[in-house]
């Protein structure tokens, strides 16, 4: 976590001079949102409340014809423990897990840029998503280190509010496939929840050329 | 002794049923003035040792865990490295280029390096390799090491038992559940306190093959100890004794001491042998009589309306397991049915041994059948060291798991379940004949193998109370754990030998994770 807010930190810092020297602008942002997974269910009976804020940030870079492409990583990581389920009942167990995901998405969009003070825009992409599970009493390969590739589709809406700065809402879906619910001893799969993939809102702060 | 041993538990109640008729003590007027405690203190219990008179072999002592072999114990993907004092950081990598190795950051405290290397690659291979090098001083690959609690029970590398079902790694997880759980023991008594208790010993005919007529012994002074394996502070809770209608529910024969002890035997205190879950709190609860409680004229002998009221005692004062190594065949007893159906409704977990009379027929074990009627119930089977059905185990639909109750006809006398009881050479004096027979103690203890149905419940009950403790508080969500978790065994999926399979406790006790 320490190296990723150090190189968004890098890359805000240095956002502003280099879209000076091209047609290509280069930002950089940070952001902090709230996920709420397709496999809600498994998520709240191990982690129990997943609604604490997500922090994330990247690069990203505005090319001609209202076109951008950003690259984004964040962290999601929580501690619950785990649990048995018996008919509707949910047990704890009282034996710490916790659940690590790091997305890295990577988005291609358009700019709805009619020189207004918002500008909306759309965007797709292919993410990475690396999946850490680890429980207190586990051996090695009963823990889990995994990584999924999943899809992803936003929106959002930026204005601009100062020289250097700028701020975003956005939502994004995303869909990572046949990620969870492999094990017998998985929660997910008692709630045939497979999905890591889920809706997220965010709001964004930019730093660099307008 | 051991072939009084090994006959099952109906059997002994049934020849003290017999006994009960056949003594000449009730036209005694005097007898209505006995038991009596003498003194309400006796000395403390003697420890005799481990009772293995024949021993033809060691038990087997390989308490090591088999999962982990099973598993794999090394880590894939990196070695240990540690190369000698001044190798340049270029002869470090291109070293470990030879084996597609790369080193990765450093670790603190150690003079050794760890390189991340294919995770597809063998990593002994990788590491023999390396270990060639001469500016390697040595390559390991990184084996697992886990956390393991071992009782420290000098006897315990003789309880297969536990290790068969993985006790040690569970342990790790819940060490022997919690005194706010107590687990209700309705059995033969259990030795749980010391007394001199006054009997009159009557005459009697001892009616089998022979019949056989022992003098009377008049009034004798019977000394009682707790068993010193078992006793702890504030150990025993709301005893009950319905076979004298007393509250001191005196052990009279060893079955429910050493069936106690498998529940919650002292454990990692270095003196005797481990139990399943030796923090509970226990509750002796005497619902069958022994051979001198016959002898001694108990007003009751087990029967299936003292067993009823036992169970009901038992949820009503707090019991949260109730272990019944006990059972008969005959008609059905609703009941028992009842009063199983009343505890699990109360919230008690009820364990029942699936019986011991396979090859003598094996009719339904009465008490045993409920089990697939009720969630919350669960019958069990006994296997032996080679974790398979046990000779004496009955089969039949009601069986539904199987957990160590010992086959001698395996592993010899070792192969039984080890724990405190009495020594029953200070017990059974009525087996050498009237020559030889003499008052009992039950101050004498002593370390049985012991086999039986009886003996795979209490691993049972115990296993529950771990449970319980750990969070699963409702008895049906136990029973479905146990089920769940339970390793196959015989035909694959349920069966009539084995139920479910054999319990494991370890992977109940983890339950679920969000993956895996």
């Amino acid at each position: 976590m320490t190296r990723l807010i150090t190189a968004i930190g890098v890359v805000l810092l240095l956002a502003g001079p280099a879209r000076a020297q091209s047609d290509v602008t280069v930002r950089g942002f940070a952001d902090v949102g709230s996920t709420s997974f397709s496999a809600d269910r498994s998520f709240e009976a191990v982690l129990g409340s997943t609604g604490r804020p997500v922090f994330g940030g990247g690069v990203e870079a505005l090319l001609p014809g209202r076109v951008f492409v950003n690259l984004r990583a964040s962290r999601f990581h929580r501690t619950g423990q785990r649990v048995f389920r018996f008919n509707d009942q949910l047990f704890n167990l009282g034996i710490p897990v916790t659940v690590t995901v790091v997305p890295i998405e990577l988005t291609g969009g358009y700019r709805f840029d009619s020189g207004a003070l918002l500008v909306p825009y759309a965007g797709a992409g292919v993410g990475w998503y690396r999946y850490r599970e680890k429980s207190e009493f586990a051996d090695a390969d009963e823990n889990v280190h995994d990584q999924f590739t999943g899809f992803h589709i936003l929106g959002g809406t930026e204005v601009h509010l100062a020289r250097w700065m700028g701020a975003a809402f956005e939502a994004e879906w995303a869909t990572v496939p046949d990620a969870l619910g492999g094990s017998p001893n998985s929660v997910a799969r008692e709630f045939q929840e497979s999905n890591l993939g889920g809706f997220t809102i965010r709001g964004k702060v930019i730093v660099g050329r307008w | 002794m051991d072939v009084v041993r090994l006959i099952g538990l109906r059997t002994l109640t049934s020849a003290a049923a017999l006994l009960w008729l056949a003594t000449l003590a009730a036209q005694s007027p005097q007898l209505t003035s006995y038991p009596l405690m003498v003194s309400p203190t006796a000395p403390a219990g003697v420890d005799r040792g481990v009772r293995d008179l024949d021993l033809p072999r060691d038990p087997r002592t390989d308490a090591t865990s088999r999962s982990v072999r099973q598993r794999g114990p090394v880590l894939a993907g990196s070695v240990i490295v540690k190369f000698r004092p001044g190798t340049s950081t270029d002869v470090r990598r291109r070293l470990l280029a030879q084996v597609d190795g790369a080193p990765v950051a450093p670790v603190s405290d150690a003079p050794f390096e760890i390189a991340s290397i294919d995770s597809s690659a063998d990593p002994e291979a990788v590491a023999r390799l390396l270990d060639a090098q001469p500016d390697v001083e040595y390559a390991q690959a990184r084996y697992r090491v886990y956390p393991r609690f071992t009782p420290n029970d000098p006897q315990y590398a003789r309880q297969w038992n536990f290790p068969a079902i993985e006790m040690e790694r569970a342990w790790d997880i819940n060490q022997g559940a919690a005194p706010s759980i107590t687990v209700a023991v309705l059995d033969s008594g259990v030795a749980f306190r010391s007394a001199v208790m006054r009997y009159e010993a009557p005459a009697f005919t001892l009616d089998g093959p022979t019949t056989i007529t022992f003098p009377a012994l008049g009034v004798v002074d019977v000394p009682f100890a707790a068993a010193p394996d078992l006793e702890g502070a504030n150990r025993f809770v709301s005893p009950r004794d319905f076979i004298w209608e007393t509250a001191d529910p005196l052990d009279l024969d060893g079955h429910g001491t050493h069936v106690a002890g498998t529940v919650g035997q002292l454990t990692n205190n270095g003196v005797g042998v481990a139990g399943m879950a030796f923090n509970v709190r226990i509750m002796p609860v005497k619902v069958i009589a022994g051979i001198w409680d016959a002898i001694f004229g108990s007003p009751r002998v087990g029967t299936d309306d003292v067993v009823a009221r036992g169970i009901r005692y038992a949820v009503d004062n707090g019991a949260k397991v109730i272990n019944l190594s006990i059972g008969r065949s005959g008609r059905p007893a609703p009941a028992v049915h009842e009063a199983i159906a009343y505890a699990v409704s109360r919230g008690a977990f009820v364990v029942v041994a699936g019986g011991n009379a396979f090859e003598e027929g094996n009719d339904i074990e009465r008490f045993a059948e409920f089990a697939p009627d009720i969630d919350g119930m669960v019958a069990v089977g006994a296997i032996g060291r080679d974790r398979r059905r046990a000779f004496y185990s009955n089969t039949g639909p009601y069986i539904e798991l199987v957990a160590p109750g010992g086959n001698t006809r395996v592993g010899g006398t070792g192969g039984g379940i080890l724990q405190q009881t009495f020594d029953f050479d200070f017990v059974d004096t009525f087996l050498r004949g009237p020559s030889q027979y003499r008052a009992p103690r039950f101050d004498m203890f002593a370390y049985d193998f012991l086999q039986g149905s009886s003996m795979a419940a209490p691993h049972v009950a115990g296993f529950a109370a771990m449970l319980m403790q750990q969070g699963i508080t409702s008895p049906a969500a136990i029973e479905a754990a146990m089920k769940r978790y339970a390793i196959d065994l015989g035909e694959p999926g349920r069966d009539n030998e084995y139920g479910y399979g054999l319990i494991d406790p370890r992977a109940s006790l983890r339950g679920l994770g969000l993956a895996r």
